[in-house]
């Protein structure tokens, strides 16, 4: 009877939390949503997985060596553990971890050597975390990736349309104001750095998301991944109401100028002349935008074609795989289930039609100045979420005129937006995380 | 940066907005001023590219390649008596 107990105890089932099991729903409703919707599927598969892993009772996969070892609560093991931290053992585990989270370098040390002798290991996830996300590779190499498959050529032919991706990080910052606003209120509990990660959710751009949270916010990181990455899928319905509602069916049908040819020599010489202002001007955004410059010179430059293939198809591949299992080990009960992701989900939805509304007001204004048509349409192309964005724009602009092709005017702001995102990002980083 | 939490998001906002806005717009002149530079100082060299286009072209122009000419032919041929 005994035995039959301890099995049962050691059981998942046995085992298993509330929370756990709520996550371990989400992670289901995440896989849902890719699989039969088609939301994001690359991302939200392995996020969803990683979500399901991380939240399995007892395996631990998305904990340190530390955290396994006080769950684990061997009270042969908790004893030393509980003196070095200076904590009563009566106090239960989370006292442990609280104490260990406050804790200085030294104690730190003396605990992992402690654990580290009993035989616990970090976790699976929480390894992949800690390579991918926490070290910053994963989000630059995406980066990298991307630069390598964006085209700057519409953008080079109508240069001004850098301002539609300007105006449109400013979703990016009226939601760092909702932020801090919710929390002067005393709904929520953000920081100005919390404030300042939540509010990249913005700029539609899932790996900047990720670093910049990764830096300012670890602790939010799950909840600010999986807003990003959803309401990137989102797009096609967020955007077009709002889109409608600030233009006129006669702007609507502004048909815009054909673009002009780009040469090859401007598309090389581009990467690195924006490489060079960033270097100049904005230093904290260079992790991210050179990445981004040196896959995109790759691309251009034709003579380092298999270097370009492997970043715009292998090797952003692997680290997709990665990068959404390290997200998916966030989503753990009690780091996921609190108030502050609700807020986050709200603020984010908030951020994206912010963004889309000043990117649709300020390609009305350009329309009004300039001297060669602007569909404003394009606008909202500002929010980088390349290429679903300029597709939107796209359609929304067949709806009112069927000979009205915006695909290609509308990728010049959607690129823009990218380094907008990637610019607004690096001022963040400077301006809260210094 | 100091003061309260709303204070700290409206100086965020300020200068993070001023800071994107005036990034871009100098990224707006600089690519405009690059475009010129290389449109004018460098120009591809289309005569070359074009002729080696040409040559291409000569080499797999399809009437001179007879396999090609006996499978379109064939292919017409059974279009031709099919549709009888």
């Amino acid at each position: 009877m005994d035995n039959l107990f301890s099995l049962w105890a050691s059981s998942g089932l046995g085992k298993m939390t509330p929370g756990q099991g709520l996550m371990i729903l989400i992670g289901l409703l995440l896989l849902f949503l890719a699989i039969r919707k088609q939301f994001e599927p690359l991302l939200l598969v392995p996020i969803g997985f990683g979500g399901i892993l991380a939240n399995i009772p007892g395996a631990g996969l998305a904990y340190s060596a530390v955290e396994n070892a006080i769950l684990a609560a061997d009270p042969a093991l908790l004893a030393p553990l509980a003196q070095l931290l200076g904590v009563e053992l009566a106090d239960g585990s989370r006292a442990l971890l609280d104490a260990y989270t406050a804790s200085g370098a030294q104690v730190h040390l003396a605990v992992q050597q402690v654990v580290q002798d009993a035989g616990y290991s970090d976790g699976i996830l929480y390894n992949f975390y800690t390579v991918a996300i926490a070290s910053g590779v994963a989000p630059l190499v995406i980066f990298m990736g991307v630069g390598a498959m964006t085209d700057f050529g519409p953008l080079l032919a109508n240069p001004r349309t850098l301002f539609l991706g300007a105006a449109a990080q400013f979703g990016i910052f009226a939601t760092v104001l909702g932020a801090v606003g919710l929390t002067a209120l005393g709904i929520m509990d953000f920081s100005i750095a919390d404030a300042a990660a939540i509010g990249i959710i913005g700029g539609a751009d899932g790996p900047t998301a990720i670093y910049v949270s990764s830096i300012l916010a670890p602790d939010l990181l799950g909840a600010i991944a999986v807003a990003a990455y959803s309401y990137m899928a989102l797009v096609p319905l967020i955007q077009p109401p709002i889109m409608r509602a600030l233009t006129t069916a006669a702007e609507r049908r502004i048909e815009m100028v054909q673009l002009r040819d780009v040469s090859s020599r401007e598309k090389i010489v581009f990467p690195l002349v924006l490489l060079i202002l960033v270097a100049l001007l904005l230093p904290a955004a260079a992790p991210l935008l050179g990445m981004f410059c040196f896959g995109n010179l790759m691309k251009e430059c034709g003579v380092v074609d298999r270097l370009s293939d492997t970043a715009q198809n292998a090797l952003i591949n692997i680290t997709t795989i990665f990068l959404g299992l390290s997200v998916g080990s966030k989503l753990v009960a009690d780091k996921f289930l609190d108030i502050n992701t609700l807020g986050i989900l709200g603020l984010g939805i908030v951020a994206f039609a912010i963004g889309t509304a000043s990117g649709v007001l300020i390609a009305k204004l350009m329309n009004r100045l300039g001297k060669n048509p602007l569909n404003p349409l394009i606008g909202s192309a500002g929010v980088s979420a390349v290429p679903m964005a300029a597709r939107v724009s796209n359609k929304v602009g067949l709806e009112a005129n069927p000979h009205n092709f915006l695909l290609m005017h509308a990728m010049g702001p959607n690129v823009a937006g990218v380094i907008g995102s990637a610019v607004a990002a690096g001022v963040m980083i400077s301006l809260v995380g210094g | 940066m100091q003061g309260t939490i709303v204070e700290q998001g409206v100086e965020l906002m300020l200068y993070g907005m001023g800071t994107v806005a005036m990034f871009l717009a100098v990224l707006v002149v600089a690519t405009t001023l690059m475009s010129r530079i290389v449109v004018r100082y460098f120009p591809e060299p289309q005569s070359s590219a074009s002729t080696a286009i040409q040559k291409l072209r000569a080499r797999t122009h399809p009437a001179d390649d007879p396999n090609l000419v006996a499978v379109i032919s064939a292919a017409i041929h059974r279009h031709r008596t099919g549709r009888k």
